[in-house]
């Protein structure tokens, strides 16, 4: 057969499929169609192909058509003839006799035979549908069968292997996490009064921001330590009391008679009542958090503290070198200082009315940078002074 | 001279009864012409013969009759009969599907078709005339060792489907959406598993209110039930198995179909591509056996690498694309115009006679 000329209008077939390859290239790409998808759905049919068994049935029909296709009894196709002498009269005479008996019988072979054929037709029909002959025995094996395989599909979190790795995995785990932890081998005792002076040195210096709570009763001190600020309070008639991890000084201050609990300040913080406090002091404490704790804190501050309360966080200045030279890293859990400006930004966001910075604790004079009367070299001293030697600690005041 | 039509077996609706009773009217202007077959089915027992009785008939002229054998299975009867003849033989052949595909369902079944190319080849010293349907099919009889292969393209007429009444009702679904239509008995070399695939990826990612009609005679109950496995399996409740249907509804489902898929991989001629070409249905098709030769350019034929996916793109390409559907129906009808009746009973004609004489 002669090919046609191709009009211009036409479509042009190869084109056609190379684009569409293309798009099943893309949206395979996209992942629109799954990996493997085209081989996965042969392989499936394969399967069927290979696994089921259909019960071959032909044989049967073919026996059923024959059965139906076989004429009915009728006398007519009984011969009437018969070797025996006597004339073909004679046979006639009898089987004429004989006929009314055997119409009888057929009959009711015809109506025997009838019932058979439905029987046979009713079970063939029975055999192509499955849930006519399913032994309910078959069924129950069925079932359990299913159920076994469930139970195996959830296994392999029980087997002994599996056990076996997981335990492996969390001794590595609980090795990993010991040595992350610090675990001191003095007493937080030993190392405050090493490093932070003598208590009555200490409770001077708190003395004004023990002031800021007059009014704002009770006040929770969290990370209380010795429990300076929880006398300066006591002295003041401010009702107050305090939380300390270690247990040793927090039974230290209680043995002074303050209201000191040992325990994490935090949570014991946040299983107060909402607005049940006046104000809540940590003294030397958020530099020991995480940043995630900083921020959990200051929204917990602003359900417990009632209004006009105040919350006061006292701590390292970073903005000062000489705190990182000299004082910040003494103490090995100190984690990270944070940043007055982000304190206060952290506050102010969630929603507290009015946020101050104290600046406190300036480095010893001597300590800094001497002018030596030549301004412009002064004036860069100046600048080196505030940058090295700003004041070593802040106490950030925020009131609810 | 008497020319006489030998069939493995006749059953109303197989393509290679319906050309042979197409060619016996042809034959009979020129003379008495009978069709004999092994098998009969019992709607066609008035009008074709049983084979056993083909001597009784009253011939003077034996040497000089012709038999004409429409090949397209084995039957050690039959081919025993064709070689032990003394008339002359022609041998039409429709081809013969691969045994393999039939393996797993039917391994008897597989073994007739083995038996039945070894059959065909037997017979080509014994044969004066070889016709085949397609240049397809004329290639393998050529390898087969015959020689004089002429091809004559497979008898079909359209008009009596075209023309059937459009009755309410003679689709037994009512369905939403658009429909994609095969019409083949479902057998596995026709790959109808591989148009289910191809239909999961097209109404499962581009075109879910699409449905698959699937319309023909289920010959191998094991492939029937593998496919209807693979349906429920995944969950394709849109794909409908008609089962053999009558003229009228083949007609109303040719009326409905918004494109006719076959991914056949092996078909001497394929009729239903006609068919669909008739209904302005445009065909998507694989690059298969006589597939290209039938289909020409009016369709899309894709390459056989071509899997699933590309299928169903395609598939929903023709749904979308309005313009390319209009356009491969213009091109079905003019190819359709190719296969015009009467020039191929012309032709056919004109083979026989060339080389029987008249």
């Amino acid at each position: 057969m002669a090919e046609r000329p191709q009009d211009d209008d036409a479509p042009d077939v190869d084109a056609l499929i190379d684009q569409l390859r293309l798009t099943v290239e893309q949206r395979r790409s996209e992942g629109l169609y799954p990996a493997g998808l085209e081989d996965d759905l042969e392989a499936h049919f394969r399967r069927i192909v290979s696994h089921r068994v259909v019960p071959d049935t032909s044989a049967l029909d073919a026996s059923l058509q024959r059965l139906r296709s076989l004429p009915g009894l009728s006398p007519s196709r009984i011969p009437a003839e018969s070797g025996v002498p006597g004339g073909a009269a004679l046979h006639r005479a009898v089987a004429k006799v004989v006929s009314r008996q055997a119409q009888g019988i057929l009959e009711q072979v015809e109506e025997l035979a009838s019932a058979l054929r439905s029987v046979a037709d009713e079970l063939a029909r029975a055999l192509r549908q499955p849930n006519t002959h399913v032994h309910p025995d078959l069924v129950g094996q069925v079932d359990a069968l299913q159920e076994r395989m469930a139970a195996l599909e959830r296994q392999p979190l029980d087997s002994p292997a599996a056990v076996a790795e997981l335990g492996r995995r969390v001794e590595r785990l609980e090795v990993a996490e010991a040595l992350r932890q610090f675990r001191a081998p003095f007493s937080a005792a030993d190392f405050e009064a090493e490093f932070r002076g003598d208590a009555a040195a200490l409770k001077e210096r708190y003395r004004d921001l023990a002031a800021r709570f007059e009014g704002c009763a009770p006040v929770l001190d969290i990370g209380c330590g010795r429990g300076e600020l929880l006398e300066l309070l006591a002295e003041l008639g401010v009702e107050a009391s305090g939380v300390e991890l270690d247990p040793e000084l927090a039974a230290d201050a209680a043995g002074r008679g303050l209201a000191v609990g040992a325990g994490d300040g935090l949570a014991h913080l946040a299983s107060l009542a909402d607005g049940s406090l006046g104000g809540i002091a940590m003294i030397q404490v958020v530099e020991h958090l995480t940043p995630q704790q900083v921020v959990n804190l200051v929204g917990i501050a602003l359900d417990k503290v009632r209004p006009g309360g105040r919350v006061i966080i006292e701590t390292v200045n970073p903005q000062s070198l000489y705190v990182f030279a000299r004082a910040f890293y003494v103490d090995p859990t100190h984690d990270r200082p944070v940043h007055p400006a982000y304190l206060a930004f952290l506050f102010r966001q969630a929603g507290f009315a009015g946020v101050e910075i104290d600046w406190r604790s300036p480095p010893p004079q001597e300590e800094t940078l001497q002018l030596v009367g030549q301004p412009h070299l002064d004036a860069n001293i100046e600048r080196l002074n505030q940058l090295l030697f700003a004041p070593q600690d802040y106490a950030l005041i925020a009131t609810r | 001279m008497q020319i006489h039509q030998v069939l493995v077996s006749a059953a109303p609706g197989d393509a290679v009864t319906d050309a042979a009773f197409e060619l016996r009217r042809l034959l009979r202007r020129l003379g008495p012409s009978d069709l004999y077959a092994r098998y009969i089915h019992p709607e066609l027992e008035d009008e074709v013969e049983e084979l056993d009785h083909y001597g009784e008939r009253a011939s003077t002229t034996l040497e000089d009759d012709v038999l004409v054998f429409h090949a397209s299975i084995g039957e050690p009867a039959v081919f025993a009969f064709l070689r032990d003849r003394p008339e002359r033989l022609v041998v039409d052949y429709h081809n013969i599907s691969p045994a393999a595909p039939f393996y797993p369902y039917d391994p008897a079944f597989a073994g007739l078709l083995e038996a039945g190319r070894r059959e065909v080849a037997a017979l080509a010293s014994r044969a004066t005339l070889a016709l085949a349907d397609s240049a397809y099919n004329a290639a393998e009889l050529a390898a087969m060792g015959y020689a004089d292969v002429r091809v004559a393209p497979l008898i079909v007429d359209v008009e009596p489907l075209t023309a059937a009444p459009e009755l309410d009702g003679a689709l037994p679904e009512s369905l939403d959406g658009p429909v994609m239509l095969f019409v083949g008995q479902l057998l596995p070399h026709k790959r109808p598993d591989f148009l289910i695939q191809a239909f999961h990826v097209l109404s499962t990612y581009l075109l879910p209110e699409a449905h698959l009609v699937l319309v023909g005679a289920h010959r191998l109950p094991r492939y029937t039930q593998a496919l209807r496995f693979l349906l429920s399996e995944l969950n394709l409740r849109r794909v409908v198995l008609t089962g053999p249907v009558t003229d009228d509804e083949l007609a109303a489902w040719f009326r409905r179909a918004d494109l006719f898929c076959t991914a056949s991989e092996h078909e001497g001629f394929c009729v239903p591509l006609l068919e669909a070409m008739a209904f302005g249905v445009p065909i998507v098709a694989r690059h298969f056996a006589a597939v290209p030769e039938t289909l020409g350019d009016a369709g899309l034929l894709l390459p056989p690498d071509a899997g699933a996916t590309v299928t169903a793109e395609a598939m929903g390409r023709l749904v979308d694309d309005r313009r390319l559907h209009a356009g491969l129906a213009e091109r079905g009808r003019a190819r359709l115009a190719e296969f015009d009746p009467d020039a191929a009973r012309a032709t056919v004609l004109s083979h026989l006679m060339s080389v029987l004489g008249s």
